[in-house]
């Protein structure tokens, strides 16, 4: 899922000076299940923006509403009728979310409640880590299901660097080298073989070379010409 | 000059306490019942001071003794949560407080309430 953190209020705070009725909204996709932007943090942020304004003798009205996702336009189609009723919305969806709303809606002030970090797994209630950068070219089939772009520090793929020590990468003595983790899951699978093996130049260009990314499906496409 | 007004959130087990025997405490004292303190969320104590609240109590069971066994541990990583969004805008962290208390306790659960009450007036002096 994606994985977004929410912004520092002091920085919320400043986006929304100006205004005297907000909507904070939520998004019920990745950032509700990775306890960002759910329901139960649009309640807590518009209460922390009211308490604020309230002590800066500014007081802050707030509409709450999660959508169930955000970057989908059929869930956006309600976002017509809230921004009439308010100035500006702060969004808690991640920058996907942000960024279709102000895509359908220009006339929309729409904020950021939250930045958006990585692509990651929960291996543990309140704990989220990367395991994917989305680079278009997935090669984990070389190395055991182990990223080492999004899980190396350095990204490397040709092997552990110097900074390699007891199994642990030297950014930060929590975090295993990632290269050691393919070596031994390697092994256990018996298939070492595959890191003797001369890999051919990565392709980065469906990295994101040349622009932003898109993808058709023409057969679900519904103005589909060619069909 | 107007009493001070705290809120107290405490599950049905830790407070027994009627509004006579906190008739001391020179505040005006708001205290509402969860079912239990684990179900107490960080907005419910943002939205006591959005109440004016000057100060919250937050009151679960004992360690080791919550009625739904790990409620008021899960109620003490709320407050923990409270303080630190309370200290991004500008708050005093003091101004929530745990405590754990024996269930059924009248005694206890008035002496965490009288703290309260001090911490708040330090905080305000």
């Amino acid at each position: 899922m994606i994985i977004a953190e929410r912004k520092p209020i002091e920085r919320i705070l400043q986006m929304i000076e100006p205004y005297q009725k907000i909507a904070v909204l939520g998004c019920r996709g990745c950032v509700a299940i990775c306890s960002t932007g759910g329901d139960r943090e649009v309640e807590t942020l518009a209460s922390a923006l009211r308490l604020a304004r309230k002590k800066q003798g500014k007081p802050l009205e707030t509409i709450e509403e999660t959508y169930v996702r955000q970057c989908d336009p059929e869930y956006l189609k309600p976002l017509a009728e809230l921004k009439e009723k308010v100035e500006a919305v702060v969004s808690l969806a991640c920058g996907v979310g942000v960024n279709l709303c102000a895509d359908l809606y220009p006339d929309l002030k729409i904020y950021p409640g939250v930045d958006t970090t990585f692509y990651g797994a929960n291996p543990a209630l309140g704990e989220w880590e990367e395991k994917c950068r989305g680079c278009g070219d997935c090669i984990i089939d070389l190395t055991g299901g182990i990223c080492p772009i999004a899980r190396c520090a350095k990204n490397l793929l040709n092997g552990p660097c110097g900074g390699s020590q007891n199994g642990k990468c030297e950014i930060n003595p929590d975090t295993p080298c990632v290269w050691q983790e393919v070596y031994d899951r390697l092994k256990a699978r018996g298939e070492l073989d595959r890191l003797t093996k001369i890999w051919p130049a990565k392709n980065w260009i469906p990295a994101g070379y040349g622009g932003p990314r898109r993808r058709v499906r023409p057969d679900l496409q519904i103005n589909n010409k060619k069909a | 000059m107007s009493k001070m007004k705290l809120c107290v959130l405490c599950c049905h087990y830790t407070n027994e306490a009627m509004p006579e025997e906190l008739a001391d405490i020179p505040a005006k004292i708001h205290i509402k019942r969860f079912p239990c303190s684990g179900r107490i969320e960080v907005v419910d104590i943002l939205r006591a001071f959005e109440d004016d609240a000057e100060g919250v109590l937050v009151a679960g069971c004992e360690r080791n003794f919550c009625h739904n066994r790990t409620g008021s541990l899960r109620a003490a990583k709320r407050v923990e949560a409270a303080r630190e969004l309370l200290k991004e805008i500008g708050f005093n962290p003091q101004v929530v407080q745990m405590a754990f208390v024996p269930r059924l306790d009248t005694g206890a659960f008035i002496e965490e309430v009288k703290k309260l009450f001090e911490i708040i007036l330090k905080t305000k002096s």
